[in-house]
């Protein structure tokens, strides 16, 4: 060894396990920002979530999250890195070594581990998206769920990237820059204790965390109904008070904790000192992880949310088959029917049939003028509804409607779900043909799923029906065929007289749910510019996409092709989803880990002083626990809580009720969120070994 | 080395006093300096001047908080400090940018810990020569005074030992050694002796003789430590950051040690 060159390879291989877990961490970071970028910008992801859609947002805000919490994490790690590196930079400049003799090792040092760790990341970040999603891919078989990744993505990692480079050069120049040489020399012990704010904080936190989920959910309505006027993208922030309230959450568990130490005030005292002199890092490190966490928990629960109804809707089907189609349409009949069933070993049996019209309702539109402002006007043709009379629907479920002439029942979901897609403020119905009138009332809503869709059922008195639909053309005419299988079902039926009706259908059908003809038509009576048809369109020719099922207007209901194909239709959903909350669980997990870590890397003399006042290996011991315990608790508890709360409180505000398969949705959340503790719980206990080895405490 | 007259109100050394011209290896004059805590500003040394000649031995004692460590920080140009001048060799540090200062640093000064502040990942015989690669590439004269170095501190037998696989005394005698390696106009010891045992110490302070009295070497040092003051051609007594009094050694050890425990005793019982 006889150049500065020579010294500094040498101080570099002695600090290979510090700069082994900072490149680890940079290494993750990147690797999970550059999958999680290449499935949010994948083809395959934006094809099937559309744009402006729930799912596009709450992909792309949990994103934005685990951003974040990267962002933070690698911030830490690199000050965690020169935390370390500062002694030895400390007493080279005490040995008389200048800054201009100190930079370029310094540089070069801390260039080559951030970019190796982030090129590492980018390159290993496709892979990871590319294993997981074909992982998945194995458990739903869904032809449309084979990934492609848009190059553009790179730009993410790379942007990320940067940051981390220009980020680490940063803060060696702070360090070189610091002319206080002890304070480079001691900036390994340096305390960073957090501010303290009394014991209030914690409650206050948690009234802060409720207040924001609750302003920030209420916003949007409130200043609708106050200026007329959809609300700006700033409203968003009156969610930051959450996010406020749960920073005063995690300072509260590290200052004071949650229990009371009346009884014992000494208890865990050396832990809770240790924290609280960390407790910048520290409380900050939860913050992230409580975030991730929770974002995990969002994806998550996101799956049985959706999952749930679907399946017990299906299940509870009072017939195997539904569809219904136009008047133009030529759908197999009973007979057609029945051959088909026979070759495939199935019986029909409770066939049942019945004719729908479709009418135009009146109400109030809003029409969007300057400045993301609303005028509410009335429209004779608001929209269309599909109308069934009264007697037809009771032959053909066994339910009496009891509506009354001038009367109207809108169809709902069994258990009164999805009423805010129906028009209930309707007075007047037209023929679009003969363009005679009807005054009507809405009367009620009457639940029963198998007829509700988005662009819904209604049932009115029999008299009404007859004298409103005479005269009317047939593109304003439907069928309603309903049957059961008798015996055991065959899929291959069901797959045939699904291909059968998709046959007998003309191009002009091939329109989704969202397409409305009764607005169309008014739009052009208006002279509006009518909506793009090309997002009102579905495609026959890919009958198994997911945009083909979930938005199709004449899609059939079949109980056995609905159970065998739901994971194939839905696969990009879950599969995204499940994606992103293992991405954002990985990236909670290691911070987790780093930050019990760095108990071990920051108090390790504080370890050795209590040894030498006498301290056993299980009063040690219980210390590393007491601490990383801490650090994994608070942040996982407040993060799952938040969100299942969140969640309840979404399935009630939906339609103001908690509905039975809502109930199970939200139970099985509950087991997911134990799964998640779980999981936590073996990391926690591998961290803590992982600890104390590093303490040496046996 | 500069030779120049000292002003009078400077603390003169018994040597210097004779022949009232001296060389002069460390000259501080009317240091100030003091900590700030947000609003409120802490003076810690408050008009401290004192010099050292070439080849003193010199210690400053004083209760916790009386500004030494602070002053050794100064003078070691660590910390910035405030008013005053500190000369070192005939340099005014105050007038060096921070290039000068890293080289007054490496070449001008020694230093020694309390933590002994060796590299944990180089051997004994390669953090010696931590201060001579800073300055320049090692050539085998280093390497020779290195290994001339380790023999006269008894360290030879543990040069290829790590810091975490020796004692402390082998640490300290090591920083010893380090510090030396540049031949320096003066060493700075900063509680030299604070983390050792009385043997260790002993060694230590010895080892501080030693280079003294074969390498002519200027020791300034700050500590608690009555015993290793004793050694001492001078010592300074610092309190509430200034000097209190000087006393010279003029008998043997012991009966030195004991007067500077009577000065101690004096300067605390001031306190009460």
């Amino acid at each position: 060894m006889t150049t500065i060159y020579d010294l500094e390879r040498k101080l570099q291989r002695a600090d290979r396990r510090q700069a082994g877990l900072y490149l680890f961490c940079n290494f993750i970071a990147l690797m999970l920002i550059s999958a999680y970028s290449a499935l949010i910008m994948s083809p395959t992801v934006l094809t099937v979530l559309p744009e402006g859609g729930d799912s596009r947002k709450q992909m792309t805000a949990i994103f934005v999250l685990a951003l974040f919490g990267c962002i933070v994490f690698t911030i830490y790690t690199a000050s965690l890195f020169f935390r370390k590196k500062s002694r030895q930079l400390g007493v080279l400049m005490a040995l008389g070594a200048s800054r201009r003799r100190l930079a370029p090792g310094l540089f070069r040092e801390v260039l080559s581990l951030s970019s190796l760790s982030a090129l590492l990341g980018v390159a290993a970040g496709f892979p990871l998206v590319w294993l997981l999603w074909n992982a998945f891919s194995l458990m739903t078989e869904s032809d449309e769920a084979a990934l492609s990744i848009d190059p553009k993505c790179l730009f993410i990692s790379l942007g990320f990237l940067l940051m981390v480079v220009l980020f680490s050069c940063a803060t060696a120049w702070r360090y070189l820059r610091k002319t206080n040489i002890m304070d480079v020399v001691h900036e390994e012990h340096k305390n960073e204790p957090v501010k303290e704010l009394g014991r209030w904080c914690g409650p206050v936190g948690l009234i802060l965390i409720l207040m924001g989920a609750f302003m920030g959910y209420n916003a949007e309505s409130a200043y609708q109904a106050l200026f007329s006027a959809y609300g700006p993208v700033w409203l968003n922030l009156l969610y930051l008070p959450a996010l406020a309230g749960l920073y005063m959450v995690m300072l509260h568990a590290v200052v004071h904790g949650w229990f009371s130490r009346k009884r014992n005030p000494y208890r865990n005292i050396i832990a809770r000192s240790m924290m609280k002199f960390q407790g910048k890092q520290t409380v900050n490190n939860m913050l992230v992880s409580a975030v991730l966490i929770a974002g995990a928990a969002f994806a998550a629960f996101y799956l049985p949310t959706l999952s749930a109804s679907q399946i017990i809707d299906t299940g509870n089907r009072p017939y195997d088959y539904y569809f219904h189609y136009p008047e133009g349409a030529e759908a197999p009949g009973r007979q057609e029917t029945e051959e088909m069933a026979e070759a495939g070993g199935v019986s029909i049996e409770d066939w049942t049939s019945g004719d729908y019209i479709i009418l135009a309702m009146d109400g109030y539109a809003e029409v969007e003028g300057k400045n993301n402002s609303f005028d509410v006007e009335y429209r004779e043709l608001l929209g269309s509804g599909k109308f069934i009379s009264e007697s037809s629907f009771e032959r053909m479920t066994g339910i009496k409607a009891h509506v009354d002439r001038g009367e109207y029942l809108a169809i709902c979901g069994d258990e009164g779900t999805g009423t805010y897609y129906l028009n209930s403020g309707s007075e007047k119905l037209t023929n679009m043909t003969t363009r005679g009138t009807a005054d009507v009332k809405f009367k009620d809503y009457l639940g029963y799923s198998l007829l509700f869709s988005e662009a819904g059922f209604y049932i009115m008195d029999d008299r009404d029906y007859e004298s409103i639909a005479s005269g009317l053309s047939p593109q304003w005419m439907g069928h309603i065929t309903m049957f059961n299988a008798g015996g055991e079902d065959s899929y291959s039926f069901a797959r045939e007289l699904y291909e059968s009706l998709i046959a007998g259908m003309c191009p002009e059908y091939a329109y989704s749910t969202y397409y409305d003809p009764v607005a169309v038509i008014s739009a052009e009576e208006r002279g509006d510019e009518s909506p793009d048809s090309r997002y009102f369109t579905v495609d026959y020719s890919q009958p198994d996409s997911s945009d083909f099922r979930m938005n199709w207007e004449y899609m059939p209901k079949f109980r056995i092709m609905d159970s065998s194909d739901y994971l194939r239709t839905f696969a990009v959903f879950l599969m995204t989803f499940l994606f992103i909350s293992v991405i954002c669980m990985v990236a909670a997990l290691i911070i987790f880990h780093t930050r019990c870590q760095t108990i071990a890397l920051n108090n390790r003399y504080v370890f050795d002083d209590l040894r030498r006042l006498g301290a056993s290996p299980a009063f040690l011991s219980k210390e590393v626990k007491s601490q990383c315990r801490r650090v994994f608790t608070v942040p996982s508890v407040s993060g799952l809580a938040i969100m299942f709360l969140l969640y309840v409180m979404l399935q009630y505000a939906n339609d103001g009720a908690l509905t039975f398969s809502e109930i199970i949705a939200l139970l099985i959340c509950l087991g997911i969120s134990c799964l998640t503790a779980a999981v936590i719980y073996l990391v926690y206990r591998a961290t803590v070994k992982t600890v104390k080895r590093q303490l040496d405490i046996r | 080395m500069a030779d120049f007259t000292v002003p009078s109100y400077v603390l003169l050394s018994p040597v210097e006093k004779k022949k009232g011209k001296v060389t002069q290896m460390l000259y501080v004059k009317d240091l100030h300096k003091s900590y700030r805590s947000g609003k409120n500003v802490y003076p810690v040394l408050k008009g401290v001047s004192f010099h050292v000649a070439q080849g003193e031995f010199v210690a400053v004692m004083g209760p916790s908080g009386s500004g030494k460590s602070t002053l050794l920080n100064c003078i070691s140009c660590y910390i910035p400090f405030d008013e005053g001048t500190i000369t070192l060799g005939g340099i005014k540090l105050s007038e060096l940018s921070e290039h000068d200062l890293a080289k007054v640093r490496n070449e001008k000064l020694g230093f020694v810990f309390q933590d002994f502040m060796l590299l944990d990942g180089l051997t004994v015989r390669d953090n010696i020569l931590v201060p001579r690669i800073i300055h320049g590439r090692v050539g085998q004269k280093a390497e020779e005074l290195a290994d001339r170095l380790l023999t006269l501190f008894s360290i030879d037998h543990i040069r290829d030992k790590y810091p975490s696989d020796i004692s402390g005394g082998e640490k300290q005698r090591t920083a010893v050694a380090r510090s030396l390696i540049n031949m320096p106009l003066i060493i700075l010891a900063d509680e030299p002796t604070g983390n050792l045992d009385s043997k260790s110490s002993r060694a230590v302070i010895e080892s501080f003789e030693n280079a003294r009295t074969t390498m002519n070497a200027t020791v300034f040092m700050v500590t608690h430590d009555s015993f290793s003051a004793s050694y001492c051609d001078r010592v300074i007594l610092m309190k509430d950051g200034s000097v209190y009094r000087q006393l010279e050694r003029k008998s043997d050890r012991k009966e030195f040690q004991d007067q500077l425990l009577d000065a101690i005793k004096e300067m605390s019982g001031d306190e009460k």
